[in-house]
């Protein structure tokens, strides 16, 4: 597994035990993986995984809403886990 | 997550069933008006208040060092002065960015409600509220633009919710709103008092929480009201457990907020988002984060909501 995402797979899992897997095209939103409260520390994760301040407000919670179209957004779409 | 309760701040309520919250109430209503009248009474023009000096000082303190996010733990000792006088700038530009945010969020959640069915009774008081919040805002904004350069973007892009029960909702918002500002207040107490700092940053915050007092005392009172509307229409063990765990939640993400890797960047501190995680689970840091919240806590308990933070 490389490492590029793994610090939000393991994020992601810490805060939600249930799911052993996340399969990446989960939808992180509608199974409530990330919840409004969890999301600014949910962004500053990326931004520090991406190394640069992304433009929240210019940005559209689709683009989070799967591992997949998280890679696709903020990592050019080259899957490396 | 922890609960099933969401934030609807991000949502556009089209459906008009923001309409059941039922506040009226006597007592209430004397408080209104006594506010109102207060309102009235001190009303001061924000534009011309402020002595708004070219620069301040850059070898001084802009936040009071014991606010700071290092505060109480061996990362403000390893910070050498300038640097930590460096780290009081950014976290007051911090500081009132938070407010900015804060303020267009219940803003926009209170303009939804006035002058809508069921919020006849603070409509009156809502305008005061508005207004001033408005010019909080500028002020707030204005000493951020001018001093830091720059306003910190808000991180708070949060997934839409589902439309809930306009009851469950009008309660949660201005729960929210009253917490926010409880927190705020105990911020503006200390700036204002804190005779190292510059008189400008002292006038800001005092003034600032002189209006808030009002809007903490009405804040408080309908959101008894409407915690009592919402038990009334009633709510089970679980809801009950699922509006605490939320308000919980609530508190940890607004004391978090405090602890921006902008800030530490900006400061010239390197890996700040680590750094930010060590903080937010160092002892010293959570008993300041209750010393912070024990207004909130106390009055939620008091309202029989007591929280597991």
């Amino acid at each position: 597994m490389h490492d590029t995402l793994k610090p939000i797979v393991d994020w992601l899992r810490e805060r939600n035990p249930e799911f052993d897997e996340i399969p990446p095209d989960l939808d992180l939103i509608e199974n409530r993986l990330v919840d409004s409260l969890g999301f600014m520390e949910f962004i500053l994760l990326l931004e520090d995984v991406v190394g640069r301040e992304l433009p929240v407000t210019e940005l559209s919670v689709d683009q989070f809403r799967t591992l997949d179209t998280i890679e696709e957004n903020f990592f050019g779409g080259e899957r490396s886990w | 997550m922890t609960s099933n309760i969401s934030d609807t701040s991000n949502i556009s309520n089209t459906s008009g069933t923001l309409c059941a919250a039922d506040i009226t109430d006597a007592g209430f209503q004397r408080l209104l008006d006594r506010l109102s009248a207060r309102a009235s009474s001190d009303y001061y023009n924000p534009y011309t208040t402020f002595d708004w000096p070219p620069s301040l000082p850059a070898d001084e303190f802009w936040f009071s060092p014991e606010l700071l996010s290092v505060h109480g733990t061996q990362y403000a000792e390893n910070l050498a002065p300038a640097q930590l006088r460096a780290l009081s700038r950014w976290e007051s530009v911090n500081f009132y960015s938070l407010n900015v945010h804060g303020i267009r969020e219940l803003l926009i959640e209170v303009m939804r409600r006035v002058h809508t069915p069921g919020f006849e009774t603070p409509s009156e008081f809502f305008h005061h509220f508005m207004g001033e919040e408005n010019e909080h805002m500028w002020f707030f904004a204005t000493f951020c633009l001018k001093y830091g350069g720059r306003i910190y973007p808000s991180k708070k892009l949060g997934p839409a919710a589902p439309a809930q029960d306009p009851r469950r909702e009008n309660f949660l918002v201005f729960a929210r709103i009253l917490l926010f500002e409880q927190i705020v207040d105990h911020y503006n107490v200390h700036l204002a008092a804190d005779d190292r700092l510059h008189p400008t940053i002292r006038q800001l915050n005092r003034i600032h929480h002189q209006d808030e007092s009002r809007h903490i005392a009405f804040g408080a009172r309908l959101v008894q009201l409407l915690w009592e509307r919402l038990l009334a229409a009633g709510l089970d063990a679980e809801d009950r457990a699922a509006v605490s765990h939320y308000l919980a939640d609530y508190l940890s993400a607004s004391m978090a907020s405090f602890y921006n890797p902008a800030a530490y960047r900006d400061t010239g501190i390197s890996d700040g988002f680590a750094l930010r995680g060590r903080l937010l689970n160092h002892p010293a840091r959570r008993a300041a984060h209750e010393r912070v919240l024990r207004k909130s806590t106390d009055f939620l308990t008091r309202i029989g909501i007591p929280l597991a933070l």
